[in-house]
This record gives C-alpha cells, structure tokens and sequence, in this order.
C-alpha cells in the first residue's frame, strides 16, 4: 500500500483513535488475550499429551495367556506366529511360575500371609511388546483384530490388549481437542467482533476529519493506515497480556507439580516458540478485524 | 492552466447541472464564477477537484486530461488545487493550526517542516495567536481564514473558492476577498464561485456567468480593475511570496505522477 505516511505519525494517530473509545479498545485486548491464552493452554496440553502418549507407547503390551495344558511345541508356535507379525517389536515367554511370581509382587504382603501359595493365579503367558510407531500412527486397531483371531488357537486361551486404556486416552484428548478447537475458535471471533466494531466507531467519529484528508489528497492508504494500526495494536496488547497471563499460570502450576506431586519436570506453558506466535498472532488478528472493518465502513 | 470543453454533467437523480460548458483559465488568473443558486457553480469546482466525474466532455488541468485520470491519481491532483468550502469544513476536535497541518501531514513532511510552513502562513494571516485555539471558538470571518490557510499550506497552483464570503458580512467578506485576490496575485490561479454580483461587481475581474448549467457570459477583466494597492504591504503577500518555491511568473509544474502504484 503506498501511503506515504511516516510511521511516527500513523503510531500517534492510531493510540488517539485507541483514546476515543478506550472501555471498548480494553474489552477488545482483553477478549484477544482470552482467546490466545486458551489457544496456548490447550497448544501446551496438547503438546504434553502427544509427549505422555508416545511414552505410553514405549509400553504398549499385549498379553497373550495360554491353557496350562498347552505343549512346549504349541507355546513356541503361537510365539513364532506373533513375532512373524508386522508392528511386534519383541515377545517373551513365562511361564506358570514366573506369572505366579509376578503377581505375587502386586499383591500386599498382609494379603499374601494367609494365603496359599497355589491359590494365587499363574499361568503361562506370552508378554509382547509392541512397536509404539504402530501406537501413534494410530494403527492399533488392526493389530487388536489380528490378536484377537488368537483366541481361536487352540493353545490360547485368552488375549489382554494394554492398548484399551490407551485407546480411551487417544479418544478423550481427541475430545478435548475438538472443544479447545472450538472454543477458541469462538473465543477469537468474539475477540475479532470487537476489534471490528471499535474500529468502526473509531471510522465514524471521524467521519469529517477522512473526507478533509480525501479532499487534500490523501491517498487511500493514507487513511486508512492509523484505523489499521489501531486494530493490531489492540491484538498486540491481548497477545501481551495473553503471555503474562500464561507466564503467570506456569509459575502456579510449577510449584503446584512440584510440591504436590513430587515431579521435576521440565515443562512450560510459555515457551519462547509460544511467545513468538503470539506477538505475531494477536496483531493479526487484530489487523484482520480491523482490514474487514475498515473495507467495510472506510469509503474513500 | 484550466480548460473544460463542452463538458456536461448530469447528476444520477438526472438533473442537469452543466451542459456544454466550454471555457479556458489561463495560469495565475483570477477568475469569479457568478450565477444564481443551482446554476452550476459548485458542480464545476467538484468537477475539476474530481469529487464528481463529468459525465461528457474534456477537463485538463495543467495539461493533464482528468476526465481519463485514475483514481490512484486523484490524491496528487488534488495536492495541486486548494479548495476552500462555503461551510469551512474544519474539523471541531483539532486545534487551528491542527486544521491547517493536516494538508501537509498527508504529503509525509516532518513535524518539523510542517510547524516551519503552517506558523509562517498562520502568521501571514494574522491568525498565530489563535494556534491552539479550537475552531468552534473562532468568529466566522476567522474560521475561513483558517479554512483558506489550510487550503493554502501546500501551496497549490489552483485556489478554488466556493462562496468564500457567503457567511459573512459585507466587511469581512471584503477582508476575504482582499485575501484572495493576494493569492492570485503572487501566481496562483484562483476560481472563486459566489451569487454575489455586487461584491464581483466592485473588483472588476474576469467573471464567468452560469445560467442553469450553461455558460452564459464571459466578462473580461476590466481595465482599472481595483487590484489591492497593499501589495507589500501585506503580511499574508510576504508570507507567500517567501515560502513561494516558483517565482510567480514562472510556469506551474502540476505535480502528478504518471503511473501511480496503487
Ligand atoms: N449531488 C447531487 N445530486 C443531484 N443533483 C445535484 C447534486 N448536487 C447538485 N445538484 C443539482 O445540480 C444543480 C447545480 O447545483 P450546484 O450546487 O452546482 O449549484 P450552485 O450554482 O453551486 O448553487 P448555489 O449557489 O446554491 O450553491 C442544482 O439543480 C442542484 O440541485
Ligand atoms: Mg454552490
């Protein structure tokens, strides 16, 4: 846009226009801050569920449990079919003993006293790891077909999928995504609408002082500059406060993490990536508020 | 400097409000537009500020055929013609001399050179003591001084004036026109539009008369027309004559680029 205007001047003018209706210009900052600190928020969740889930990965187990009948042949045949298949990283054999011993460890040492021995569950089990590249491509549910066609060999007799509870997790953060999703969606256009019409009033209440710089030979670009900058500078303040705002909940939730659950984890809601989008975020929505209103309402 | 041929415009409601105006305003000319109410007169100032596009005919100003001007070049012309409006059209928020520094602000000068060129034609007007004064405060013979400095500032080639005295009474009108005929006089051409025929009467300068949209009369200049006898003497001549650029007989340059990137 060739304009011609001095940068000093279009800054002045934009924070005078600011000045005319500063209750709305707030309303509008802070609805931006509002929009982007839950766009960080979940950007952040988002990011530490795709971490947890890819550790959670690395233990993808499938427990496949044979009859105590079933031969050494039979044992080994089941084995060298699962380790034949694509997305299996590893399978270990125990047996009835070693199950046993197992889970004894789970139970409490006042629960195994009276107990005997034979009572507590054995049986021998094939623990299979599988590929956590199968978990995050999502491709677990052919896998969990393929297992579960086990059960109809004769030798097994039953087939655990640790990969369920994953499944869910998979699920709910799909959930929380398409809320975040949406709600900041709706969030940022509240935020856009405010934008929107404190520009326009902003345009209207200086409706003379456009046609006169019209008539003297203002470009258009001229014009409408100032109403522009004004739109980013309100994104500019959300986006300030939307960092403070999240710096502020990283510091509570650190110490919450660290004196609570005892966790050293280095994690945060504001990092410089974050910062980053937002200074370049929050003036563009404001700037795209502002252009619609001022392509709307500023005929020149 | 100004030439219409057999221009025509016919507003969208169908009224005709110019037909077949031929005419030709040499450069440094001094020229009144007289007719009475509805006869055109605005309509022919609209048309060469290019609020308004003939809707038949030719304008050049300054060479430059504006009837073919794009709208990315409207601005530069404009730059080149000061207008001064019948209702001042100051703006009630900004002080005086915010009123006349927005005609440079919009070229890109400094604060610096504005404040250089507006206290120096606020001061040729007698009006620096009312700087910071805001318009709705100032006496209506002072608010078209203002509104003829803010058309002034940049200094155009081209003054148009439309009814410049119709607010005011027959003295300040007189102190208005005196005004005017000074700016013509250090090489500006000046178009003044007003249905006052006793005030064209008394200076005696060339008159074009409309008459419903037609050109009815061309009246010379008079010999002994009643051309200010104060010339040096007056603050605003001296004004002018030193922020000047060009030397009042030298040929106007209209500053418009020719391909405009928009
Ligand atoms: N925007 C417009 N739309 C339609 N008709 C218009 C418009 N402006 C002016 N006219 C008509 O065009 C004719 C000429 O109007 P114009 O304002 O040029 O006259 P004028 O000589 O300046 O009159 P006055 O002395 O009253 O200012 C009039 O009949 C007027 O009603
Ligand atoms: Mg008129």
């Amino acid at each position: 846009m060739k304009h011609g205007a001095r940068p000093d001047y279009v800054l002045r003018q934009a924070w005078l226009l600011l000045r005319g209706s500063p209750w709305l210009a707030g309303v509008s900052a802070l609805t931006i801050a509002l929009a982007l600190t839950l766009v960080g928020l979940f950007a952040s969740v988002m990011f530490n569920a795709g971490h947890l889930m890819h550790e959670l990965g690395q233990s993808l187990t499938l427990s496949v449990y044979l009859h105590d009948t079933a031969s050494a042949e039979e044992v080994t045949a089941v084995r060298q079919k699962l380790e034949a298949h694509a997305g299996i990283k590893k399978v270990r054999a125990l047996t009835r003993e070693q199950d046993r011993d197992r889970n004894k460890r789970l139970l409490s040492p006042e629960l195994l006293q009276g107990l005997d021995e034979a009572s507590i569950p054995g049986q021998p089990v094939l623990e299979v790891d599988i590929d956590a590249e199968l978990a995050s491509r999502g491709d677990v549910d052919a896998l969990v077909k393929w297992t579960g066609a086990l059960r109809g060999v004769q030798s097994v007799e039953d087939v655990e999928f640790g990969a369920e509870k994953l499944r869910l997790l998979f699920a709910m953060v799909e959930i929380a995504r398409t809320i975040g999703i949406v709600l900041s969606g709706v969030l940022l256009a509240s935020a856009m609408f405010f934008v929107f019409s404190t520009v326009r009033l902003a345009v209207f209440s200086r409706r003379d002082e456009i046609e006169i710089q019209t008539l003297v030979g203002a470009t258009p670009g001229f014009v409408r500059l100032p109403f522009l900058v004004e739109g980013a500078l309100q994104g500019l303040a959300g986006a300030a406060i939307a960092a403070t705002l999240l710096g502020l909940l990283h510091l509570e939730l650190r110490g919450l993490v660290r004196d609570v659950y005892m966790l050293n984890v280095s994690w945060s809601l504001l990092p410089p990536g974050m910062i980053a989008w937002l200074v370049i975020g929050g003036p563009a929505v404001g700037l795209a508020a502002s252009a619609l209103s001022v392509g709307r309402y500023l005929k020149v | 400097m100004i030439q219409l041929y057999h221009v025509h415009k016919r507003y969208t409601n169908g009224t005709d409000a110019l037909v077949d105006v031929t005419l030709r305003v040499r450069e440094g000319e001094f020229v009144f537009l007289t007719g009475p109410s509805g006869a055109g007169k605005s309509t022919l100032l609209r048309l060469l500020m290019v609020m308004e596009r003939a809707t038949d005919g030719q304008i050049l100003i300054g060479g430059r055929n504006i009837h073919v001007l794009r709208d990315a070049s409207i601005p530069f012309l404009r730059r080149n013609i000061g207008m001064v409006f019948q209702d001042f059209r100051l703006i009630p928020r900004r002080t005086v001399y915010e009123n006349v520094a927005i005609a440079l602000e919009i070229m890109g000068l400094g604060p610096k050179e504005i404040e250089r060129r507006v206290t120096q034609l606020l001061d040729g007007l007698r009006m620096m003591h009312r700087a910071q004064a805001f318009p709705g405060d100032l006496s209506a013979g002072e608010q078209q001084r203002v509104a003829i400095a803010r058309a002034l500032v940049n200094e155009p080639a081209i003054l148009l004036a439309d009814e410049p005295t119709g607010n005011l009474d027959p003295e300040l009108g007189h102190d208005i026109l005196q005004l005017l005929i000074d700016v013509g006089r250090r090489g500006t051409t000046v178009l003044v539009a007003t249905h006052d025929h006793g005030l064209v009467e008394r200076y005696g300068m060339r008159t074009l008369v409309l008459g419903r949209g037609q050109l009815l009369e061309d009246r010379p200049r008079q010999l002994g027309a009643r051309i200010t006898a104060e010339t040096g003497l007056n603050p605003l001549a001296v004004a002018l004559t030193e922020s000047r650029q060009h030397a009042p007989d030298a040929p106007v340059e209209l500053d418009i680029p020719d391909e405009v990137v928009p």
